[in-house]
């Protein structure tokens, strides 16, 4: 179901869970897109000469991520704020969920409040945040 | 290291200032990369075409640090991102991105001190209206040993 009005949302709801596009040409694009286009992040092989487990999925792409599920579920909502942690690498070709779960409701400002993770295969998570989310409600 | 005097010096004063022209096909292959499917950040036809609002998140400083600042020993690694978005961002209205050091603390983990450093931009239009804020927290851990 998607959310178009603040009455449509449920305290501890959780949002349909997203699985990412973390394929090296993927990332490619966004990082180019971003002007973050640094060997870390596109390949492989120059990421592993800087000692990394492999190339490297952007922090701000794992965000981007959590918003574009944020705007699945609710296509109308307005993203006001939303902050995120880097615990721990994502790494490109690798699976990963995006997750999250309306801990708050504000009916007043029709806003909602949403916690984010981006976990891998073994469920650990690497990515971890919070959304304050306005749900427009159609003219 | 005196954080109380490190945050004496160098709180709050503006550092860099950047000028970002938001090019719209690069504003959609951002959206569709990271798995968009809202017509306002995918389709430049759209009446409300805007940026995600994660691409404040994009945009970088000329320098990482105020002139000056010390370096602190140990290893530095981006702990985090955050964003604030006031009004959307829309390809072809050039921002002035304006950088200062917005925090400076310390936490002891089960790895060691770690000093963290937190870098704020903010985001004008030509109107000199702000439009966004943009977070980017550093962490830097004391080597194991020192």
């Amino acid at each position: 179901m998607t959310i178009n009005q603040i009455s449509d949302v449920e305290f501890g709801e959780e949002l349909p869970v997203f699985t990412p596009d973390t394929s090296l040409d993927n990332v490619r694009r966004f990082a180019t897109a971003a002007g973050w286009a640094g060997p870390r992040f596109t390949d492989h092989e120059a990421a592993r000469a800087e000692g990394l487990p492999g190339a490297l999925v952007p922090g701000i792409m794992s965000q981007g991520f959590l918003a574009a599920m944020i705007h699945r579920w609710a296509p109308e909502s307005r993203i006001e704020k939303v902050d995120t942690v880097f615990r721990a690498p994502v790494i490109v070709d690798q699976p990963y969920t995006i997750s999250g779960v309306v801990t708050d409701i504000d009916e007043e400002t029709e806003t909602v409040e949403i916690d984010l993770t981006v976990n891998n295969e073994a469920g650990e998570t690497r990515v971890f945040g919070t959304a304050t989310v306005r749900i427009a409600t159609p003219a | 290291m005196d954080i109380e005097a490190l945050k004496e010096e160098f709180l709050h004063k503006d550092f860099d200032e950047q000028t970002f022209e938001i090019d719209a096909d690069d504003v959609v292959n951002f959206a569709l990369a990271c798995g968009e499917v809202a017509p306002r950040y995918t389709d430049p036809g759209h009446p409300d075409f805007q940026a995600p609002p994660t691409f404040a998140s994009s945009f970088q400083a000329g320098r990482r640090m105020p002139e000056g600042f010390p370096k602190i020993p140990g290893l530095g690694m981006d702990a985090g991102k955050a964003a604030s978005l006031k009004y959307p961002i829309r390809p072809g209205v050039p921002l002035v991105g304006r950088t200062h050091l917005h925090d400076i603390y310390l936490k002891t983990g089960r790895s060691g001190p770690m000093t963290f450093l937190v870098m704020r931009m903010e985001l004008y239009d030509p109107d000199g209206v702000q439009v966004a804020t943009a977070d980017t927290s550093v962490v830097i851990r004391e080597r194991p040993g020192k």
